[in-house]
């Protein structure tokens, strides 16, 4: 049995498989808490888009930072955040990430390297060029991936961002995951270019598209922009074809989009699927070794929910604590 | 002592800075060779190099925000906002990122930015570079903001903002830059959220902020010929605000006038006096207190219309007699 | 549910009355029908009965204070009843009626509780130090506002009347001596026993003055008093008159008039009719003074001083000139007599054009009446006296009766004064000629 795709060993291409199954269980979970009433407010869930999440951050090392996004679960996981800690800040619990008081749409860990999701727009990427800034200015050596979807990637601080890390040759991968809506607008209505990659070419920075149902291909990509950045090179657009299975947010009934569109993501596209197809056609992965994954990945999650549940909430004492430092 | 002008004592305050910390540098447009806008960073380049001393791309949004992001991984980034209208540009990052990161973040990260800018009327730059909005800034938890109105608190208060670690915008009035005034060599700090007396008095308190500082101080002399004794109050920072000294100053005089350029619709001023009365200042006011600000209009570009705009001190010399009911 | 009793509106000029005293305490019972209070306008007192029947739960005014009229002035109802939630309501509707109403008048500051007294926080603290209610303290801040100022003077006032020393305190209360009234030589007028020592020789040996509160019909004569003496130059003219003639005409009326009417036709009435008749003609001394307008009255209502047992009324008796004698002296008599009961009603007491104040019951001969305002001119009528005159070079025997005029030299020249007084006169001394 092959124990290796191209440069990757079983380990890590077993990671990356875990990885992708407990975004989309965590992902599951949430929405049946959610819709049981236990989490509050709104989330944006990225089932279907493993493949983005996983593949692009597989290519960093941990020393590395990224700027998430609103629909930022899967980064988060992918750059291994506790997920009890998660789960516990989606339950706005004291134990929570964030002490209960970011919630969804703001789930940051410094300690990982992750800036921080960004319920505005734009704001991300300006903070990745600005993170790649301290890594140049103190020779850190680090690398900074910024993600923001196709919607984003229309705002005028994306552009500002992509024109300031080309022209200061900032080590930035600005990672554009097109899941084809911004909330409800196709990308198809709202950009007259195809691809958001040709963009790049406008800010003297290579632009790549990759299959965002295929993690390893995107992982290949993104690690091609990593090395160019750490060389000092400068920043690269990465665009990724992907889809977000479900709504916009927990209240969007997706009218604008067809249940055929749907399916041909879901039943021909699903990442998870490709990707175990593939390590089981190369024996990377038998039918033992997935059910001890899944099972690991169930007892993760089991373990999340319970851990947010069993903790406490944030007392009201809390709440003018930590508004200066 | 040696005399030197606001706007050296600022980038005196910024180099000597820049000379002990690594960590800090300034970032903004035409502030290298060019030496900014009204020339508070002339010659730095030559000293900290082009790295440190960053000229941007025409994009405040995006530079700001990459200051937000550098401070947040550790530098100490200070940016120089050309006019303080161009905040507007930049409120995303100011307001919604910077103020509030350390706080959606559970209390981890800092954000230790200083955000220069000058701002106020009077040199016919128009409507949209003479605005004074630091009411919008007071009004956002997470920030800081300082006034100064002489060379010696611009030095030390820019010190103080420098070593925060939240961030702080620093507002620089243009009308000020060219005054003169005793400032020590050295480093030093004035505390934000410490108002300063400038001018005891007994009769009315007046609290004036960055220029209007010094048109206050004007008119309690000319006050003090018409036997009028004002005390005048430098709150120097908006956020936070020393209530301490403004109630204790008010509970000795039971007047208070509060003057800034700002328009008076929604300003500081506001803040300023429901401060007085709600605290225990209240029972020994012995006049309304008067509200002094710019009129509800942009800032029109005719000289004799822009001075009109903002409070002048004949307004404040109104202002003060009218808590005393003469004329 | 209590009923609000209101100060009442007792003419079409009234817009306060004053409460001259109650008839009922708080918690007595009072039958509708029953008289509860007194109230005086500017013109009269009248005694105001209760509409309802119960319990008389609480009265919002004290007596002497003046109260706008429909003010609710006390609350009849049943004993359980919840006044203080009434008198909230009531001053809510009160705010409802009249939002746009911010007269601003400072003779209103001084009706107590319903008025809001503007004063500075300051002020209001050093008030509350001092236990002073601040209704006492008169403001002179903008809108009469009560500053910290006021407050200080008015304690500055205060404080002197309470420094005494202890051993003039002593003496003091030792020999019963009201030391309200002793004016102290010490520092900032403190009283000293020196202060108190030589009264107590006086004490015993003098009486005590007698103090006499201005307050209702008095202190609305001595505002009247002071408004005429003070606004309207007076100036007076006088005559004698010879009233031979009238004399014999009202012998020969009085029986008639009498017969007719069961009244005694006085020379008060004669001269009324007289005056009347000249007023017509000499229409400038039947005026008054309106802002910039001489207003010429078209009728001659004639006031009557008369002395009631509280003071000064003025009865009116309307259209004098067009009045026979008979009816004048019916009129007249009817008037006077109900003023000296103090049962004068508003009506009665309104819309003179003139006055006649007759002292001929006295021995006085001349003297200068002062102006009923806003009327122009007063007619001051002295005794009827046998003076010796010169008639045609010998010296008679004649009565003789001083007329004097009292006017407001602002409206009213001396010639046409003296014109309308020499008129007078002469038609007095020639009565017949007022049939002409």
């Amino acid at each position: 049995m092959s124990t290796q795709i191209g440069n990757l060993d079983q380990d890590k291409l077993l990671q990356i498989y875990y990885q992708m199954n407990l975004i989309r269980e965590f992902e599951m979970e949430i929405e049946k808490q959610f819709m049981r009433g236990k989490l509050y407010g709104t989330m944006h869930l990225c089932i279907g888009q493993e493949g983005t999440a996983v593949g692009a951050i597989a290519a960093l090392e941990p020393e590395d930072k990224i700027t998430s996004t609103h629909r930022g679960h899967g980064l988060s996981i992918a750059k291994e955040t506790d997920i009890n800690l998660m789960m516990a800040e989606l339950y706005g619990k004291a134990t929570g990430i964030s002490k209960g008081k970011g919630g969804s749409m703001h789930l940051a860990d410094l300690d990982v390297g992750n800036l921080g999701a960004n319920g505005i727009l734009g704001a991300g990427q300006a903070h990745a060029v600005g993170a790649a800034l301290t890594s140049k200015m103190r020779d850190l050596g680090y690398v900074v991936i910024t993600f923001f979807g196709d919607g984003a990637s229309n705002e005028g601080a994306v552009h500002e961002s992509m024109n300031l890390a080309a022209v200061w040759e900032l080590p930035v991968i600005f990672f554009c995951e097109n899941n084809q809506y911004g909330m409800s607008g196709s990308v198809k209505d709202m950009t007259k270019i195809e691809n958001i990659a040709d963009r790049a070419v406008a800010y003297g920075m290579p632009g790549h598209i990759v299959n965002g149902s295929d993690v390893l291909e995107v992982m290949k990509v993104t690690q091609q922009a990593v090395e160019r950045a750490r060389k000092g090179e400068g920043p690269t657009l990465i665009e990724a074809k992907t889809y977000r299975w479900k709504g916009h947010s927990k209240s969007d009934p997706k009218k604008y989009r067809t249940s055929d569109e749907e399916k041909e993501w879901i039943d021909e596209r699903d990442p998870i699927v490709l990707f175990r197809n593939k390590l089981i056609e190369d024996g990377v992965l038998n039918e033992e070794q997935e059910k001890k994954i899944l099972q690991k990945v169930k007892k993760a999650i089991e373990g999340a929910v319970e851990f947010a549940e069993d903790s406490p909430e944030p007392s009201i004492e809390s709440l003018e604590e930590d508004v200066y430092a | 002592m040696r005399e030197i002008t606001f706007q050296q004592a600022i980038r005196e305050s910024m180099s000597q800075e820049m000379r002990e910390n690594e960590l800090v540098y300034l970032m903004g447009e035409d502030i290298g060779v060019y030496g900014g806008a009204f020339g508070v960073t002339n010659g730095m380049i030559g000293e900290f190099g082009k790295e440190r001393i960053r000229d941007t791309p025409i994009s405040e949004i995006g530079f700001t925000g990459a200051a937000v992001g550098s401070a947040i991984t550790g530098m100490r980034p200070i940016v120089e906002i050309q006019f303080s209208d161009f905040l507007l540009v930049t409120i995303d990052q100011l307001v919604n990122q910077a103020a509030k990161m350390r706080y959606m973040f559970g209390g981890k990260g800092k954000v230790p930015m200083v955000l220069r800018t000058p701002n106020g009327s009077g040199l016919g730059f128009a409507a949209q570079h003479s605005q004074s909005l630091e009411a919008w800034l007071a009004h956002i938890p997470g920030l800081k903001v300082v006034q100064p109105s002489t060379p010696y608190d611009a030095k030390g208060l820019l010190k103080a903002a420098m070593d925060e670690d939240n961030t702080v915008v620093f507002f620089e009035h243009k009308m000020l830059y060219g005054m003169k005034g005793e400032v020590p060599e050295e480093a030093y700090s004035i505390p934000l959220g410490k108002a300063d007396v400038k001018r005891e008095g007994q009769d009315v308190t007046i609290i004036a902020t960055s220029i209007m500082v010094q048109r206050s101080l004007e008119a309690a002399v000319q006050l003090e010929s018409e036997g009028i004794s004002c005390e005048v109050i430098d709150p120097r920072t908006l956020l936070p605000l020393d209530e301490e000294t403004i109630i204790e100053s008010v509970k000795k005089t039971g007047r208070a006038v509060v003057v800034h350029e700002a328009v008076k619709r929604g300003g500081f001023g506001g803040e300023i006096a429901s401060v007085i009365q709600e605290s225990e200042a209240f029972d020994y006011l012995d006049a309304p207190i008067q509200r002094l600000g710019g009129r509800f209009i942009p800032i029109p570009y005719n000289p004799e219309l822009e001075k009109n705009s903002v409070p002048q001190v004949a307004d404040i010399i109104e202002g003060v007699k009218a808590t005393i009911y003469r004329s | 549910m209590a009923n609000e009793v209101f100060m009442p509106k007792l003419g079409a000029s009234m817009e306060s009355g004053t409460i001259l005293q109650w008839f009922k305490e708080e918690g007595e019972s009072i039958s509708e029908g029953e008289m509860l209070f007194e109230v005086m306008t500017d013109k009269v007192n009248i005694e105001i009965e209760a509409d309802s029947t119960g319990v008389l739960l609480k009265k919002l005014y004290e007596v002497n204070d003046e109260v706008p009229v429909n003010q609710v002035i006390a609350y009849i109802g049943q004993k359980t009843e919840d006044v203080e939630g009434l008198m909230k309501e009531s001053l809510e509707d009160e705010r409802d009626k009249t939002p746009n109403d911010n007269k601003e008048d400072h003779n209103l500051m001084p009706f107590k509780e319903r008025e809001k007294i503007r004063a500075t926080p300051a002020a209001r603290k050093q008030a509350r130090d001092y236990q002073i209610e601040l209704n006492e303290i008169v403001g002179t801040g903008p809108r009469g506002r009560i500053q910290l100022d006021d407050v200080k003077e008015f304690v500055n006032k205060l404080e002197p009347d309470v420094k005494v020393t202890p051993l003039a305190t002593k003496i003091a209360k030792a020999e019963q001596i009201n030391l309200d009234e002793i004016k102290g030589s010490g520092v900032q007028g403190k009283i000293m026993s020196e202060d108190v020592r030589p009264q107590r020789s006086r004490v015993g040996e003098e009486r005590r003055e007698e103090r006499i509160q201005m307050k209702g019909i008095r202190k609305v004569i001595s505002q009247r008093m002071i408004e005429s003496a003070f606004t309207a130059p007076h100036a007076t003219i006088t005559t004698e008159v010879d009233m031979s003639a009238i004399k014999e005409m009202r012998q020969e009326l009085l029986p008639r008039i009498e017969e007719q009417i069961g009244e005694r036709i006085s020379y008060t009435e004669i001269i009324m009719k007289a005056v009347g008749l000249m007023l017509k003609k000499h229409r400038i001394i039947n005026s008054s003074l309106q802002d910039d307008y001489i207003i010429l009255h078209p009728n001659v209502n004639i006031g009557l001083a008369v002395a009631a047992p509280d003071g000064l009324v003025v009865p009116v008796i309307k259209e004098c000139d067009q009045r026979g004698l008979t009816e004048l002296t019916e009129v007249t008599k009817g008037v006077t007599r109900l003023a000296r009961e103090n049962k004068l009603n508003l009506d009665q007491m309104s819309g003179s054009t003139f006055t006649i104040s007759n002292l001929g019951m006295y021995a006085i001969d001349a003297f200068s009446p002062i102006i009923n305002q806003p009327e122009s001119a007063i007619l001051g009528v002295g005794r009827i006296l046998e003076k010796p005159v010169g008639v045609a070079g010998t010296i008679v025997l004649r009565p003789m009766m001083a007329l004097s005029l009292s006017f407001d030299h602002r409206i009213i020249d001396g010639a046409p004064a003296a014109a309308f007084l020499t008129e007078l006169k002469e038609t007095l001394e020639k009565p017949i000629v007022m049939l002409a």
